[in-house]
């Protein structure tokens, strides 16, 4: 039996470690599984060697095996960081899972692109938080709301927006700021029900909650039950589900404590 | 006549999701230049699916799965342009289409089921539930099989690749 390349080996023993972050960067930022198993193994195959990657809730087991030689290999596991999801990340460490093959980066000079695309900044909050404003309110347009209501909703999610924000800085399980979010938006919401403002009062309600609904992890979760990544999807599918409960909840408790008995 | 009646609502329909879309899609942190590609599918998208809904009788869910392919087509000639993968844009565009009030209506249904005492009410929480349930599965599955429809065979992952051919490696 040959042995194998020295360099490889080192390959392995060097990068691996780079390659399984990567992943859990991606998985973090919300991308779909079946993109981040294909984005490993690219940049495993650009460096010369073989992952076969499993991808739970909360951790990715990798291990990266010599081509030739299946002896010289290395299992990782490692926990999955959630983030809130960015596309920016997503777009970026996918070009990048090309360019190592294509430009034939080294293992630092992917180290150093990673880290750079890994430490931009998100985008402002007080602009995310107009534009939600501003969206939700067309939201409720869609829905046949009339102008008052458009103005009820974007206020609504106004004040439930800076809370989520404010929450989500305080690291707050996710749970209780869900739940506390739904309820100042739907309070804020119900005003129209409850002075008579507007001529479709009833929409203000029912829209003032629809920012919360996590409408990418929804997405990706069936893409990978279609995917036959079922174990996955199913755990992203509880967790939409959990969240829609807690915004379920949250409205229940406006609807209970004003007495409305239909939206 | 025919214009205020028929196309000035389908182009505030689009325009309203437009808006809709860009400002959920900013709360995932998109790529700037994905942001006018994500308005422009979802503006298509909707509007596409408002006239489906009200001018034929295929009903919301068809609507919805036409509506996602063709956002799904239209994005895989943007992420050819921008180099973006294609869910970047696709998502937020789809994002005014998510069934969220049917999702926790039919969470309302169940809670209501376990509250009233009166038969009646409990009846009417009962087809609540299913009515909004069903819909709700059906249009996010109608939804994800029209765009996976499209783009799935397109290879979306093949469009964030800069160069397509590679360089060739250093004299060796």
């Amino acid at each position: 039996m040959v042995a194998p390349p020295p360099q490889i080996k080192s390959v392995i023993f060097d990068s691996s470690d780079m390659i399984l972050q990567y992943g859990v960067a991606l998985m973090g930022a919300g991308a779909h599984t079946s993109r981040v198993v294909r984005n490993m193994s690219r940049i495993a195959e650009a460096f010369g060697y073989r992952v076969a990657i499993t991808i739970f809730q909360h951790t990715i087991i990798m291990c990266a095996t010599d081509k030739e030689d299946s002896s010289v290999r290395q299992t990782l596991v490692t926990k999955i960081n959630h983030q809130p999801i960015n596309f920016k990340t997503i777009s970026l460490l996918s070009s990048l899972s090309w360019e190592v093959g294509d430009d034939h980066l080294t293992v630092h000079e992917f180290k150093h692109r990673y880290k750079e695309i890994v430490s931009k900044q998100r985008l402002s909050r007080w602009v995310v938080l107009l534009f939600v404003a501003f969206a939700n309110a067309s939201f409720c347009r869609l829905f046949q709301g009339d102008f008052q209501s458009m103005l009820i909703v974007f206020f609504a999610t106004l004040g439930g927006f800076v809370l989520r924000q404010e929450l989500n800085a305080r690291k707050v399980n996710p749970i209780i700021s869900v739940t506390s979010c739904a309820f100042v938006s739907s309070l804020i919401g119900a005003t129209g029900v409850y002075f008579g403002w507007g001529g479709t009062p009833s929409v203000a309600l029912a829209a003032s909650v629809l920012f919360l609904i996590p409408g990418v992890p929804l997405i990706n979760s069936v893409i990978d039950i279609l995917e036959g990544y079922t174990l996955m999807g199913i755990s992203r599918l509880m967790g939409s589900f959990i969240i829609i409960i807690c915004i379920t909840l949250g409205m229940a408790l406006t609807l209970y404590l004003l007495e409305i008995h239909s939206i | 006549m025919i214009y205020t009646e028929i196309v000035l609502p389908v182009l505030w329909d689009g325009l309203f999701a437009a808006v809709a879309a860009v400002g959920f899609a900013l709360i995932s942190n998109p790529p700037k230049r994905a942001v006018f590609a994500c308005a422009l599918l979802a503006a298509a998208g909707h509007a596409m699916r408002y006239c489906l809904i009200n001018y034929t009788s295929i009903g919301i869910v068809v609507s919805t799965g036409l509506a996602a392919f063709s956002i799904g087509l239209m994005s895989i000639f943007f992420a050819r342009r921008i180099h973006c993968p294609a869910e970047v844009f696709c998502f937020p565009s789809l994002l005014p289409m998510i069934p969220g009030m049917f999702a926790y209506r039919s969470i309302l249904a169940l809670m209501n089921i376990a509250r009233e005492g009166d038969q009646q009410h409990v009846q009417d929480a009962i087809t609540s539930f299913f009515d909004n349930g069903i819909k709700t599965v059906s249009i996010m599955l109608a939804l994800v099989i029209g765009l996976t429809l499209s783009i799935c065979r397109e290879k979306s992952f093949m469009l964030t690749r800069v160069k397509k051919e590679p360089r060739l490696p250093a004299a060796q």
